[in-house]
């Protein structure tokens, strides 16, 4: 990619409106020239400014009841009746709903978004790939043959399969296992199925700086649970919808086989 | 209301003016009301809150500006391009929202629509009722025009003019 290439998609790139692949490349581009890297951080520094400054305008103090007294008036000029009832309920839900889900470069991004505190970024790395590759990619609905599972997990990994399939329940079964990629990190991922609900065991090498200490984080996103913990480098996700607690209850069954495994290759 | 703040703070942004940004958001909510009927579930509803938003702000300001075009703004835009923008380092508030009010109001919209509403193209071309071509054309020359405008305050700060851009 050239630089002029690089300006010509730069606004996009801000706006997360590329495709992929388009995305990945200005990445790419980002990281090798510096020229274009200050320009990008030039205008991303506008646009944070912008969002905050905006994001602080003072509101008027009786706006909400100016619109609430607004809306009643109407409400009463409206013929009453059970249907008219009922969209006022549905509009006012609606209007009243904070978790929206809204729509970006799609449902994840939704999803992800609805993450916050201190660990939410950390949770995002397994969650977008869980989103990614197993919810919104196809995957198998039969398990596939352990070979092909052996294979497309090289040598390094292979031999954590058969580990991971002995400790899950008798009706929980690796339905695929691979290597992927979501948003620039590389991932090795089980795509496990429990009956009709889908789990994504996740491990990602560890960036500098990204650490979860010593225990198990868990946190609920959406209808998602994610449990997430650190391995000898890696970071690691066990991400379903299912309820917490037995989310909860395979990450603590799978994370010393996890771990003993990344030990040993270490 | 969780909504409320947003849209008013967009609508202030817009029209530039806190009063009128009111009206306009109560006009919003009475339109939702009435209209909900057509709200089809499984949409987003903040987008659609927008869209009507968008769509009141268009009226007023017809009303309000005697239909104040985008023609005219783009006149404006060719003689300010070309510069090569030095953003200050640290930006106030006061700044940012000074040089955006020098934006004119239809690239304004989307670049609060893009960047502080964070609105995908799609969503923002179904609210302005344009092409997305031209959605993604005014996002790039309003940040363009935002850039210059803060350029033009460093420059009265006594920054100096650093590293090009190159072509629009």
């Amino acid at each position: 990619m050239t630089c002029g290439e690089f300006l010509a998609s730069l606004d996009a790139y801000l706006s997360q409106e590329l495709p992929e692949d388009a995305h990945r490349e200005v990445a790419r581009h980002l990281e090798a020239c510096p020229k274009c890297a200050a320009e990008f951080a030039g205008r991303a520094r506008v646009r944070s400014a912008l969002q905050a400054a905006v994001r602080v305008t003072p509101v008027p103090e009786g706006l909400e009841a100016g619109v609430r007294r607004a809306v009643r008036a109407q409400q009463s000029r409206t013929r009453a009746g059970l249907y008219t009832i009922a969209i006022a309920a549905a509009a006012m839900i609606c209007i009243s709903i904070v978790t929206l889900l809204r729509v970006r470069n799609g449902p994840e991004e939704a999803i992800l978004r609805k993450t916050s505190g201190r660990l939410a970024a950390l949770l995002n790395v397994g969650l977008r790939d869980h989103l990614q590759c197993a919810v919104f990619r196809k995957y198998p609905r039969q398990p596939e043959a352990a070979a092909q599972a052996a294979k497309d997990l090289g040598p390094e990994f292979a031999g954590l399969a058969p580990l991971v399939e002995a400790k899950l329940p008798a009706n929980v079964r690796i339905l695929q296992a691979h290597h992927c990629t979501a948003a620039g990190r590389h991932y090795v991922h089980f795509i496990v199925a429990d009956g009709n609900h889908l789990l994504s065991l996740i491990l990602t090498r560890k960036r500098p700086g990204e650490s979860l200490g010593a225990g198990i984080e868990q946190s609920g996103v959406d209808r998602f649970q994610v449990v997430a913990f650190e391995s000898h480098g890696y970071l690691a996700y066990l991400i379903s919808d299912l309820d917490a607690q037995r989310n909860l209850q395979l990450a603590a069954s799978l994370a010393p086989t996890v771990r003993q495994y990344l030990a040993a290759r270490s | 209301m969780p909504h409320l703040h947003e849209l008013y703070r967009t609508a202030a942004r817009i029209l530039g003016d806190a009063s009128q940004a009111e009206d306009v958001v109560q006009e919003t909510y009475l339109q939702a009301w009435k209209s909900f009927g057509r709200f089809q579930p499984g949409t987003n509803c903040r987008a659609w809150l927008f869209k009507i938003l968008l769509h009141t702000i268009q009226r007023y300001r017809r009303k309000w500006l005697n239909v104040r075009m985008i023609k005219e703004s783009e006149d404006v835009l060719e003689q300010a391009a070309a510069a090569a923008p030095a953003v200050p380092g640290q930006i106030t508030h006061e700044e940012i929202l000074r040089a955006l009010g020098r934006v004119p109001a239809d690239y304004r919209a989307a670049v609060l629509l893009a960047d502080v509403d964070e609105f995908s193209y799609k969503e923002i071309a179904g609210m302005l009722n344009v092409p997305i071509g031209t959605v993604m054309s005014r996002i790039s020359r309003g940040r363009k025009l935002l850039r210059e405008q803060l350029s033009e305050l460093a420059r009265s700060y006594g920054i100096g003019q650093a590293g090009g851009e190159g072509g629009a």
